[in-house]
Formats: structure tokens, C-alpha cells, sequence
């Protein structure tokens, strides 16, 4: 049953009644709190419901099916999911290409592929990586010409995260190989039934299937498949990147990882460790700190703002949180850090799950790395190396 | 074995080739993984024969009396090439029992790990017994999978006993790396004992050897990690030539040099007669060394291998699922550090 109250003029209180009502009511019999990604299989009866609801794209407008909450509401939605470990959803078309729509794509595109987003119907997978053109994501090779009324695409995309779940992929290509690498990139809408397209699962640390490579082999999409003007897809596939920043800068993971190593640290019997209380206390303001900066970026995506290359320290910051976080976990876990399953069948008390999960965050969406190098020449204006 | 301990070292380098191959080839260690006791009874069997496990035996029980820098130089090599196996736990068994370490553990036809540890987060190991019967538990047992005896050091001295006999209960949790660590509950079980008054001592070399098992396994994911700085390149350039890299490179063989002088002046000191006090601050310090440093480099060497560090097809991967796994046995490094300061108090008064 959808929902159509305006959740903005509700008390925050209620607001949060209300969502922890629904999620301890509605969440179906799927694994909770769960570090690795669910697949689609598992994951489809709360994407469902979330879309019944008209509750699974929080941050898109009503008048296009969303819920238009502001910043403070989207919070306590999160805050709500998380502390009941309701599982992340098959998020990229929600999360990714249905704001880029909303702002890059015709009216056509829109009326037609936002329905199916929040329906379920269709379930996207983003493909940016190849294998030489990771943090040089402008160094993309997979090609796209036109062939009268259809692009003809060969190549490969990697890391493409729940790829398998995917019935529709959003890819980068090249289509101009005499210009500047940022100039000659398109942004292409495929459906990965078309013939041609194959895939390969590759096993991440944690032993699961979560990526894989997306192969491209002749083929066909007709030409209206494009988001943006032919050559311009890098300004939208930057907005794409702000918009993944700020995702991936929101304090819940970090958060979460906190509570976690708060119940292991009693497990362990260290909760009352003076020493330990010292780094607890430390990681808990920069939590704190975190969500302030966070709910800045969000402001700003709210306020239809565009997000600035500053976003990169929201990234920075969280993502080596979480990973300080997970370290402090594993030491704290003593020999338990080593065990491949949670001690007791309690996946909350998993270290290494943490730990693992942790790792990528400074990886995808911008390493470390060149976010800091993209600090130093773009908002500092120091010169380039 | 009546020569120097430097020839004692290259021989025992050079006898280790035959289970860690000299291209660092890990097709069996990825095979092992997962699959029954997570180890390899024959490789075990070889070490044995190699006399691995008869390190720490005196050369009147029939063992080799090898020194901790000779056992540092064999782990520093089994840490290089991910050996799974229980050797360490099988030498601290030789080295607790010596005369009365059961002979099919000396020919290969038995494997024996030590189950010393009482509890989590404590180095205790008194436990386990109660008046000449073990009763209670001991955990963490590496290579408790697939072991035929245990010994089992206690405050009523050190007991052999079968896997299958009544009254021992064997728990196992798979570990990150493909194997087990196990607990053992014994319930009021008869038992012979052999008096032993240098379980701590023990436990302080095991300690060290598997310092040095960390040290191997920094250093050999450290060289990968070099190797693909130099092969992979972004933005028309090897990664390996970006200062932040470089810079962080550098960082993790100042630590890998810091845990190697550690160990190897630690090994020294103990093979010449080192006091009980600065033996057992020498392990402790080597050991919060090269645990932190084998977390270093798994986190390090997963950044800089980019998504490719956390696919499980990559080599480096098992290096990380290793470190994860080992890092806090023997003391995590925060119970290291706790150690150290009881020094300080009893150095205060």
C-alpha cells in the first residue's frame, strides 16, 4: 500500500516510530545485518515491499515516485534501517541512475525507465571499470560507434558490483579516440539480454561472488540508449561520482562498525579497558564529526546543488574510519579475529567481516589515493605532479 | 648437525625448498585451503622427516637442539610460503616432552600439536588439570583438525593424549585462511604426566618462532606488493612511480627491517644465555612487531594491488586471509603491549 503522507511536516519522533514500525513489521525472513551484499534472489521480497511502500527511493522527488525527504528525515531512515540490519537493497538504479535521469535524461528516458526502477522490474548494474582504467577511470577503452540507428559496443567492464542481479547496465564508453580521453566519453544504457553480453563472476576476500566482468561483443542498442549528448558523458558520469561520494561518505558504515566493536569489545571483556575506552571514545567523536559533515553534502544534494571535488573528503574521511574502526575490531577479537565464521553463530560479533567489508571503501569510487591528489590540484590549487 | 649455527641456518633454507617451492608457487596452499583438516597429513609427514618437528629436541632424545636463530630462519621460510601445516605446535610438543615424545611422532606416522592456551586474550596455559586428571579446556589449538595426539601442558606437568579418548570433546571453527583452530574440553580424563619446568620458556620461543613466521609472511607479501607497483600502470605511468606510494612502500620496509632486527638480535641474545627477564621482554616486543607489521602489509598491499588486492583469485589475498588469521596468536598486539608494561612496575619496584 503506498504511502502518500507528506513525512517532511511530521515530528521527528513520529517519523521514526513510524519507520521502525514498518521495518520490524514488514522486513521479510532474509539475513540481517549482513556485511556482504545480499543478491537479488534473497534480497527481491524487501525491495518489494520498500517499493510498495513507496519507500525505496527516499531522495527523488514525490511527483516522480519518491519520498522528497529532507536530510534530517533521510537520516532517520537510515538510522531506523541500520539498527534493525535491514539489508542494503539493489540500490544502483535508485541510488545512481534515477538522479542522474531525473537531471541528465530526456522526458522519454524518464517516463519510461523511473517507473521500472522503482517497480523492481529493472535492476541496474553501473559499468565504469576496465581493467586498465580503474583510478584513470577516463582512460576507458570500451567502444561504442554508431551503426545508422544503433551504437554497436565491444569491450569490457570489471568490478561491476551485483552484475549478475542486473537486467539493465549504465556503461562509460569510448566514443571519439581522437580527442582529449575526457572528451570522448559516452554515457550508454544496455540491457544485459541483448546479444552479446556476458558475464564472469570473480570471487571477492570474503569468497562471495558480489562483482564481476561484463563483457561486450557486438553489441546492439538502438542510438536513443544514450544519457546526455554524444561525447559528453564524463560531465554526467562525474556527477554520478559526486552523487557515489556522498553515499559512500554517509556515517552509517562507520557507525554500524562502531556498534559492532562496542559488542565485541564486551564480548572480549575489554569495555571497561581504560586504554581501550581512549581510542573507543576518540573513533566515537569522529563518527560523530563525520555525520555533521555528511548531512552538509546532503544539504547541498537536496538544495540541487552540484557537488564539488571537496566531496572527496567526506570519502576520505569516512572510509578510513570504517577501516580504523575495523582495525581496532580485529585487535580487540584476539585470536576470534581469525575465525572465518561470527563466533556463536552472532554474525555482530564477526571481526574479520568488518575488516574485510572495510577494505574496498578506500578502493571503489575513488582510491584514497587519487582522492587526495584531486584535494591537493582541485580545491587547494597546488600544482599537479 | 655439529656445525656453526650459520651452516645450520643455510641447511635448514635449503631443506625447506622441499615443501616451500623455491618459486614461491602457492598452487598447493590454495588447493589445501578448505579441504578437510585445512592441512596435509603427507606434508606434515615430510617436515617430519626433514626433522622439523625435532627441532627443540635435545640431541640425547634423538632431536637436533637447534637454537631459536635456526628455528627463526626455518618459520621466517614456512611464513614466506603460507605453510598451513602445524609445525610449530608440533616442535613446542617435542620441546615440552623431549624423551617421552611418543615415537609416531617422531617417524611421521602421528601428528601431535600442543594445546597449551587456557583462555582468550591471556597467555596462560596452568590450566587443564585438576589433582593427575585433566579436566577443563584449552583453546585456540591450531592444527587441531587433523592432529592423532595432542600435549597438553598443565600445572600438573605435560600430558599425551589420543583424539579419540573418552571423555575429550574436539570443537573446530574454520578460520580465514582454510583451516581450524580448535578447543579442547576434557572432561575428568586419566592421564599420565610428565613433569616439565619450562613450559614458559617454551611458550616464550614458541612465541618468537611464530614472530618469525609473521616476519616471513610481510616480507614475501611486501615483495609482491613491490612487484605490482612496478608491472601495473595508471595515467600512462607505473603506480609504483606516484610519490604517496612510494612514500608508504618505504614505510613498510622500515617496519619489515625494525621486526627482522627485533627477532634476529631476540633469537641472539636467547641462543647466548639471555636472563628469564629480557627473554621475555625480547619475545614481546618481537611479537607486537611483527603482528602489527603483518597487518600493515595486508592492509597496504590491498590498497595498492587496487581492486584486484580484494578478488580472491589474487595471490596476495591469501597472504591477507594468513595475517588475519595468525596475527593475534601468541598475543594480539595489545596483550603484547600489556605484557611489556607489567615490566615496567616490576622494574619500578
Amino acid at each position: 500500500m503506498k504511502d502518500v503522507r507528506d513525512y517532511n511536516a511530521m515530528s521527528d519522533g513520529d517519523f521514526r516510530a513510524m519507520v521502525r514500525d514498518f521495518v520490524e513489521t514488514e522486513y521479510p525472513d532474509i539475513r540481517r545485518y549482513s556485511l556482504s551484499r545480499l543478491h537479488w534472489d534473497e534480497v527481491k521480497p524487501w525491495y518489494r515491499k520498500l517499493s510498495e511502500r513507496g519507500w525505496l527511493c527516499p531522495t527523488w522527488p514525490v511527483e516522480h515516485g519518491g519520498m522528497g525527504l529532507t536530510a534530517g528525515k533521510h537520516l532517520i531512515l537510515i538510522e531506523e534501517f541500520e539498527r534493525f540490519g535491514a539489508a542494503r537493497v539493489n540500490d544502483i538504479g535508485p541510488v545512481m541512475l534515477g538522479p542522474l535521469l531525473l537531471k541528465y535524461g530526456t522526458e522519454a528516458q524518464k517516463a519510461y525507465f523511473l517507473p521500472k526502477i522503482l517497480s523492481g522490474e529493472h535492476i541496474w548494474a553501473q559499468g565504469y571499470s576496465e581493467p586498465g582504467a580503474g583510478s584513470d577511470l577516463a582512460a576507458v577503452r570500451c567502444e561504442a560507434v554508431l551503426d545508422g540507428d544503433e551504437w554497436v559496443i565491444n569491450g569490457q567492464k570489471t568490478w561491476t558490483t551485483l552484475g549478475m542481479d542486473a537486467n539493465w547496465i549504465f556503461i562509460l564508453a569510448r566514443t571519439d579516440k581522437t580527442v582529449k580521453k575526457q572528451a570522448g566519453i559516452s554515457f550508454l544504457l544496455v540491457p544485459m539480454d541483448a546479444p552479446g553480453v556476458t558475464l564472469r563472476p570473480i570471487l571477492n576476500l570474503e569468497l562471495e561472488a558480489e562483482f564481476c566482468e561484463v563483457f561486450f561483443d557486438d553489441v546492439r542498442v538502438p542510438a536513443d540508449h544514450i544519457v546526455g549528448e554524444v561525447n559528453g558523458g564524463w560531465t554526467a558520469a562525474k556527477a554520478l561520482l559526486g552523487h557515489e561520494r556522498v553515499f559512500i561518505g554517509a556515517p552509517r558504515l562507520s557507525a554500524s562498525a562502531l556498534a559492532r566493536l562496542e559488542r565485541i569489545a564486551r564480548r572480549k571483556d575489554v569495555w571497561q579497558d581504560p586504554v581501550f575506552r581512549d581510542s573507543f571514545v576518540a573513533l566515537r567523536c569522529d563518527v560523530a564529526d563525520l555525520s555533521d559533515l555528511f548531512e552538509t553534502y546532503v544539504d547541498k544534494l537536496r538544495g540541487g546543488h552540484e557537488i564539488g571535488p571537496d566531496v572527496a573528503m567526506l570519502k576520505i574521511f569516512q572510509s578510513e574510519l570504517y577501516q580504523r574502526i575495523s582495525e581496532l575490531t580485529m585487535e580487540v577479537a584476539g585470536e576470534e579475529a581469525g575465525l572465518r565464521h561470527a563466533p556463536d553463530g552472532d554474525t555482530r560479533t564477526h571481526a574479520a567481516a568488518v575488516y574485510l567489508s572495510a577494505r574496498p571503501t578506500t578502493i571503489f569510487g575513488g582510491s584514497t589515493e587519487v582522492m587526495r591528489n584531486m584535494l591537493a590540484t582541485a580545491v587547494l590549487n597546488l600544482p599537479r605532479g | 648437525m655439529s656445525e656453526t649455527w650459520q651452516d645450520n641456518i643455510q641447511m635448514i633454507r635449503d631443506s625447506a625448498r622441499a615443501i616451500v617451492p623455491a618459486d614461491r608457487s602457492l598452487d598447493r596452499i590454495r588447493k589445501a585451503r578448505f579441504h578437510g583438516a585445512g592441512y596435509s597429513r603427507e606434508v606434515m609427514a615430510q617436515a617430519t622427516e626433514l626433522g622439523w618437528p625435532m627441532m627443540w629436541l635435545t640431541e640425547e632424545n634423538g632431536g637436533f637442539g637447534m637454537g631459536m636463530r635456526e628455528v627463526c630462519a626455518l618459520m621466517e621460510e614456512l611464513g614466506a610460503g603460507l605453510v598451513p601445516e602445524p609445525i610449530l605446535s608440533a616442535m613446542m610438543a617435542g620441546a615440552l616432552l623431549q624423551e617421552n615424545l611418543p615415537e609416531p611422532a617422531t617417524t611421521g606416522d602421528a601428528v601431535i600439536v600442543t594445546a597449551w592456551q587456557d583462555r582468550s586474550g591471556s597467555l596462560e596455559w596452568h590450566g587443564g588439570a585438576a589433582g593427575s586428571r585433566l579436566a577443563g579446556t584449552k583453546v585456540y589449538v591450531s592444527g587441531a583438525a587433523g592432529a592423532d595426539l595432542f600435549a597438553v601442558p598443565t600445572a600438573c606437568g605435560v600430558a599425551v593424549i589420543h583424539r579419540d579418548t573418552a571423555g575429550l570433546a574436539i570443537e573446530t571453527q574454520e578460520t580465514l585462511d582454510g583451516g581450524y583452530m580448535g578447543t579442547l574440553r576434557f572432561d575428568d580424563v586419566a592421564a599420565d604426566f610428565v613433569p616439565c619446568g619450562h613450559v614458559e620458556a617454551v611458550i616464550g620461543k614458541a612465541t618468537l618462532a611464530h614472530a618469525a613466521y609473521l616476519l616471513g609472511l610481510s616480507d614475501a607479501a611486501f615483495a609482491i606488493t613491490l612487484d605490482y607497483l612496478r608491472i601495473r600502470e595508471q595515467f600512462g605511468r607505473p603506480i609504483g612511480s606516484f610519490q604517496s606510494l612510494q612514500h608508504r612502500a618505504t614505510e613498510m620496509k622500515l617496519q619489515l627491517e625494525l621486526t627482522r632486527a627485533a627477532i634476529e638480535a631476540t633469537a641472539r641474545r636467547i641462543d647466548t644465555g639471555a636472563g628469564a627477564i629480557e627473554r621475555q621482554q625480547g619475545v614481546a616486543r618481537c611479537h607486537l612487531r611483527a603482528g602489527s607489521l603483518a597487518m600493515l602489509v595486508a592492509r597496504e598491499a590491498i590498497q595498492m594491488h587496487g581492486a584486484m588486492g580484494i578478488t580472491d583469485e589474487a595471490d596476495i589475498g591469501l597472504y591477507v586471509r594468513k595475517a588475519m588469521t595468525e596475527a593475534n596468536l601468541f598475543g594480539a598486539p595489545t596483550q603484547q603491549r600489556r605484557r611489556l608494561a607489567e615490566f615496567l612496575t616490576e622494574n619500578a619496584a
